[in-house]
């Protein structure tokens, strides 16, 4: 058996912070997802989830030296915890901070640790960070073979594939999965039927072990929010099904939305798949859970 | 040169002082309710600040099934958290339908082990 692949969630939220009562369960922190193996320290996203982390790889008995950092964009919810990411104080770390677009990743980091902003600017971080372009041939990250490729979302955003001993695990947020559509006249008509995706996506996700996929709305706010990019749930449901995926964690939770239609969202996500006859599990990404595959 | 952080590493607990074993004084108990499996229904308190779920004499909730590890899974109360971490079972810790290496838990999650579940309640009444 090769070496496991710890998975954990350390921000679920979409958009913005929701700490309180109502969020308790799958939590208040914004996207960002941990993945580690004996060997290597990944990172997607850096949402206010990204604190903790920091915190919590300071008590670890051999704190990583070398982390990488995968951003699926740069909007507030996917950066805000970076300022406050200890390991990038601290001298005797690296960061890598790999860029899949627009060529400005660290640019814009700089720029929401700019003095109107926060207190310490980002060139007198202690951390080496150096960026690594990235395109969408697989790269090598330590023990890693990752992909990425891009979604639909404005201002453009990108999910990565991580694979590692035969697993497979794929960050794909903030992903607009309605407007990529191939059978969209035919779901319209009917939305009980297989919305399909384009072959690439599905080749993307396919035979995931886990796949981690933005599924903010249920099917009755989704046509208020057509153009915000962002997926409902149950079209997540249909794409992780193509994929033929094992497990599909629902991640980046509408602010608006409490545990308990969190749950609702992954009740009916679930009696989608069950009625497309399939053997995916469909879940809820919370936080402090975590996954060992 | 690099700067300090601007911020506290340090968690702070508040009430430190009354906090016994992570929980405050007079606080209700979590507590595991057994719903099924061998021995269900009944109860255990998480009076501990660990507490080891398996079939082995060195758990300290013992459950007499084939299906559990010795020390199967350990549950943790860091002040008003508590989390659960599957001590390499063999057959696999499972949080409300999903196989769990660790998790932390809120009223009403439902905790299977083999052929042992259980609903897990903050503060019983
Ligand atoms: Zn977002
Ligand atoms: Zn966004």
């Amino acid at each position: 058996m090769s070496a496991p692949i710890f998975v954990r969630f350390w921000g679920t939220r979409g958009s913005i912070p929701t700490p309180g009562h109502k969020t308790r369960r799958y939590g208040g922190n914004t996207s960002c997802v941990e993945i580690h193996s004996a060997e290597s320290e990944l990172v997607c996203d850096g949402g206010t989830g990204l604190r903790e982390l920091g915190l919590e790889l300071l008590q670890r008995k051999q704190p990583p030296r070398s982390m990488h950092l995968f951003f699926s964009h740069m909007h507030w919810d996917h950066i805000q915890g970076f300022p406050f990411f200890v390991p990038a104080y601290a001298p005797e770390n690296e960061l890598t901070v790999y860029d899949p677009g627009s060529g400005r990743v660290e640019e814009l980091l700089q720029g929401q640790m700019r003095s109107d902003y926060f207190p310490v600017n980002f060139n007198d971080l202690g951390a080496k960070i150096r960026t690594r372009h990235f395109d969408a041939q697989a790269t090598r990250v330590d023990d890693f073979e990752v992909r990425c490729f891009e979604q639909a979302h404005p201002g453009r955003s990108f999910g990565y594939a991580f694979e590692l001993g035969g697993k497979k695990i794929v960050y794909a947020t903030d992903s607009e999965l309605d407007r990529l559509l191939v059978n969209r006249d035919e779901t319209e008509r009917d939305p009980e039927k297989l919305r399909r995706l384009p072959s690439e996506l599905v080749a993307f996700v396919a035979g995931a072990d886990l796949l981690i996929a933005d599924g903010q709305y249920t099917d009755a706010e989704y046509p208020k929010k057509v153009g915000w990019g962002h997926a409902r749930a149950s079209t997540v449901a249909d794409l992780a099904h193509q994929g033929g995926v094992k497990q599909c964690a629902l991640f980046h939770h509408d602010p608006l939305h409490s545990d308990e239609l969190v749950d609702q969202k992954i009740a009916a996500a679930r009696a989608r798949l069950a009625a497309h006859g399939s053997s995916t599990l469909v879940f809820g990404a919370r936080e402090g859970l975590e996954l060992k595959f | 040169m690099s700067k300090s952080e601007p911020f506290d590493l340090e968690p702070t607990v508040a009430g430190d002082v009354s906090v016994v074993g992570g929980l405050a004084l007079g606080e209700k108990l979590p507590t595991l309710e057994q719903v099924r499996g061998p021995g269900a229904p009944r109860r255990f308190p998480l009076a501990a600040v660990e507490t080891v779920v398996g079939r082995g004499q060195q758990a300290h909730v013992t459950i007499e099934s084939a299906l559990l590890s010795r020390r199967h899974v350990l549950f943790r109360r860091h002040g008003p958290e508590l989390s659960l971490v599957d001590l390499d079972s063999a057959n696999g810790v499972f949080l409300n339908g999903v196989k769990a290496h660790a998790a932390l838990l809120h009223e009403g999650d439902t905790i299977q082990v083999g052929d042992v579940v259980f609903v897990l309640h903050e503060a019983p009444a």
